[in-house]
């Protein structure tokens, strides 16, 4: 299988060329632009109800996902995300662990395997910050709202503390803590909110925008809904 | 006239160097500035040759797509006496295409309309009944002619060229040569595929021609933003 | 302060490095990332000040980031995806749309200026920003940004101002020859400016992309 990701950081586009039958490609719901006809596709709920659903509740991806499979040589597939941003592609391998940011699984191919990693309380307290934790051997595609910008820390940086709706995806060897920049009054009144610091060995994704500052833009301008 | 097309693909802004009493029509609302010297002047978009009752179905149109949204079918012509600059953006973030036409035809679909110059036609389309259960694209825009076409997408914009048969999730269709035959159907994989898939319906390409596709759909924004909004 | 510019236009990112001791000023929500060295307070620079900001649809308090023992890096980001830009200020000034605001080294003061009636029709905000002082001043658009010198006459769509130089004059007015001709083009107002100077114009209008996209999400309570 070839892949190319066009458009970054923009508005990215995954495409994928298949080199033999049977190969496959599992992608969120809804991410699919184009294909061969003649790629089939199956809906499932990927590993189990179980899973599915922790990773519905926890993880913030959807419940089914669709299986692509090849049926001849160099059948074509274009998958996207949601939002306006980049795709970043990852060749895991056995032993090699990444964590996610709810919603920034996009793709992968079989060989690789996705967990929700509970947080506890602290992850509770960092609203939203459940973790996918991917392993296994094959290729994973995430994705941003914005650029994705990555910090090696450890090698450059001796640590580096990014607003926690900016964080996308971090490599295993990195820790973090979640504090509140400033003082009380910056909490409440920084628009900065919390962030993660991060210290270790290990590469850090963050996103150029956040989500969060798109919802409080567009509120005004949705209907009010009727009394009745 | 003499054009140029920066910041693609997301930001996507059109500038025209017009000559001496040249014209650019563009949608309505897509200006972004002129030359003091372009005048500006609305007209309602009924195609070259169209009679009394075809200037009164473009005004019918006009007005309810004004009301409800979506292309006006009224356009703004802008020239000038000796000539100037027009720079014209979409609403959405998004690409711009630059499509010549010398006598071929293509169907795009409705919003995907942005400017024109020269002799181009343009004509709304009836997708089919099927069409309408589709959330997008009831409507297409045929356009014919001979001159330059300006398109515009949510998202950027790839070419696809079609030999044999393709499928197109229909939220992400931006036009296709008319060489090519469609239908729409469902993504495949049953009724599972159908509801629980999250790519409901497909338009499926069948001949030989160009396809272009864009890779975001405003939908699948407003899909992806609506569990974070607050109540 | 060293600012570099990445991921333009689409999703800018201002990389500023501070020298040791050195601080930024940054509109609040804006620091994507920084290293752990960055001391970030939050101040309103006064009631009166804070208040004017929020009149002119900014926030009422602004943060500076102060690098402490060594340099350091801070990454700042508009709300909305687009360009950034950085002005230079001393020998040119600076009229600025009031949302565009991102931060701003110490020796510029970047304050409130009401825009009279003029303002008001424009839809651009009651009030709008202006530079004074040295420095540089960095701005974010939605949209790409595009700097165009105007040599005599510009005519710019009110929604896709983000900012201009003070020697210019500017008026506003209608777009075509008539009210009903100009609601009817769907352009509304647009900007006369006049003189020489540069005016920073945005591909995208936000009034238009949440007019857009705003009807389709699902309708609010209040």
């Amino acid at each position: 299988m070839k892949q190319e990701i066009v458009n970054n950081p923009d508005f990215a586009a995954l495409r994928v060329v298949f080199d033999a039958p049977g190969e496959q490609v599992i992608a969120e719901s809804g991410a699919m632009l184009a294909r061969d006809t003649a790629i089939e596709m199956k809906t499932s709920l990927q590993s189990g109800i179980g899973a599915a659903m922790k990773r519905k509740l926890l993880g913030g991806e959807s419940l089914f996902q669709n299986t692509f499979t090849a049926t001849a040589p160099g059948q074509s597939l274009w998958l996207a995300p949601a939002a306006e941003g980049s795709i970043q592609c990852i060749e895991l391998q056995p032993g090699m662990e990444l964590f996610l940011q709810s919603g920034a699984y996009l793709a992968s191919t079989p060989g690789v395997e996705l967990d929700t990693k509970w947080q506890g309380a602290k992850g509770f307290f960092a609203k939203g910050l459940f973790l996918l934790k991917a392993k296994g051997a094959g290729l994973l595609w995430f994705s941003s709202y914005g650029a994705m910008h990555a910090v090696d820390i450890g090698a450059s940086y001796a640590g580096y503390i990014v607003d926690n709706t900016h964080m996308v995806a971090f490599t295993q060897g990195l820790s973090y803590d979640v504090q509140k920049v400033g003082g009380l009054k910056s909490l409440f009144f920084s628009g900065e909110g919390l962030v993660c610091n991060f210290r270790g060995q290990g590469r850090l994704w963050m996103q150029t925008r956040n989500p969060s500052s798109l919802v409080s833009f567009l509120h005004p301008f949705r209907r009010v809904q009727s009394k009745s | 006239m003499q054009h140029l097309i920066k910041h693609q693909p997301s930001f996507a802004l059109l500038q025209v160097q017009l000559g001496p009493s040249e014209t650019l029509m563009a949608e309505a609302g897509s200006m972004v500035a002129r030359s003091h010297a372009i005048a500006m002047e609305v007209k309602l978009n009924a195609g070259r040759n169209a009679g009394f009752f075809g200037k009164l179905k473009a005004v019918f149109i006009a007005l309810i797509r004004k009301l409800i949204g979506g292309e006006t079918f009224l356009v703004n012509h802008f020239s000038g006496p000796s000539g100037g600059q027009v720079w014209v953006a979409p609403a959405l973030s998004g690409d711009i295409l630059h499509l010549p036409l010398a006598g071929q035809r293509m169907l795009l679909s409705a919003g995907s309309y942005l400017a024109s110059a020269g002799e181009v036609d343009m004509k709304m389309r009836w997708g089919g009944l099927r069409a309408l259960l589709a959330k997008e694209g009831a409507f297409f825009i045929e356009v014919s002619g001979s001159g330059s076409l300006f398109a515009t997408s949510y998202g950027a914009i790839q070419q696809v060229n079609v030999n044999g048969t393709y499928i197109v999730d229909n939220g992400h269709l931006v036009g296709f040569d008319s060489s090519l035959d469609f239908n729409i159907r469902s993504a495949g994989g049953g009724l599972m595929g159908l509801f629980a898939s999250g790519e409901g319906l497909v338009c499926e390409f069948k001949g030989q021609g160009r396809v272009f596709i864009q890779t975001r759909n405003a939908s699948a924004l407003v899909d992806w933003l609506s569990p974070m909004l607050p109540g | 302060m060293q600012i570099n510019l990445l991921y333009q236009p689409s999703q800018a990112l201002a990389q500023c490095w501070l020298q040791p001791g050195e601080s930024v000023l940054a509109e609040s929500g804006a620091m994507v990332g920084m290293t752990p060295n960055v001391q970030m307070q939050t101040q309103s620079g006064g009631m009166l000040k804070g208040l004017k900001r929020m009149f002119g649809g900014e926030s009422f308090f602004r943060n500076t980031f102060l690098a402490e023992g060594g340099g350091g890096e801070v990454l700042f980001a508009p709300a909305l995806c687009g360009d950034m830009a950085v002005l230079d200020c001393g020998a040119r000034q600076w009229n600025i749309q009031n949302s565009a605001y991102v931060a701003s080294t110490m020796g510029v003061d970047v304050h409130t200026k009401a825009g009279g009636m003029r303002g008001f029709f424009s839809g651009a905000g009651l009030f709008m920003l202006e530079s004074a002082g040295q420095g540089q001043i960095v701005i974010g658009a939605y949209g790409a940004l595009e700097a165009i010198q105007v040599n005599g006459d510009l005519v710019i769509d009110t929604g896709h101002i983000a900012a201009w130089e003070s020697t210019l004059t500017y008026s506003v007015g209608k777009s075509g020859s008539g009210w009903i001709a100009s609601w009817l083009s769907g352009e509304g107002l647009v900007c006369h400016f006049q003189g020489q100077g540069i005016v920073y114009l945005q591909s995208r209008n936000t009034a238009e992309y949440g007019g857009a996209i705003g009807p389709m999400l699902p309708p609010r309570k209040n």
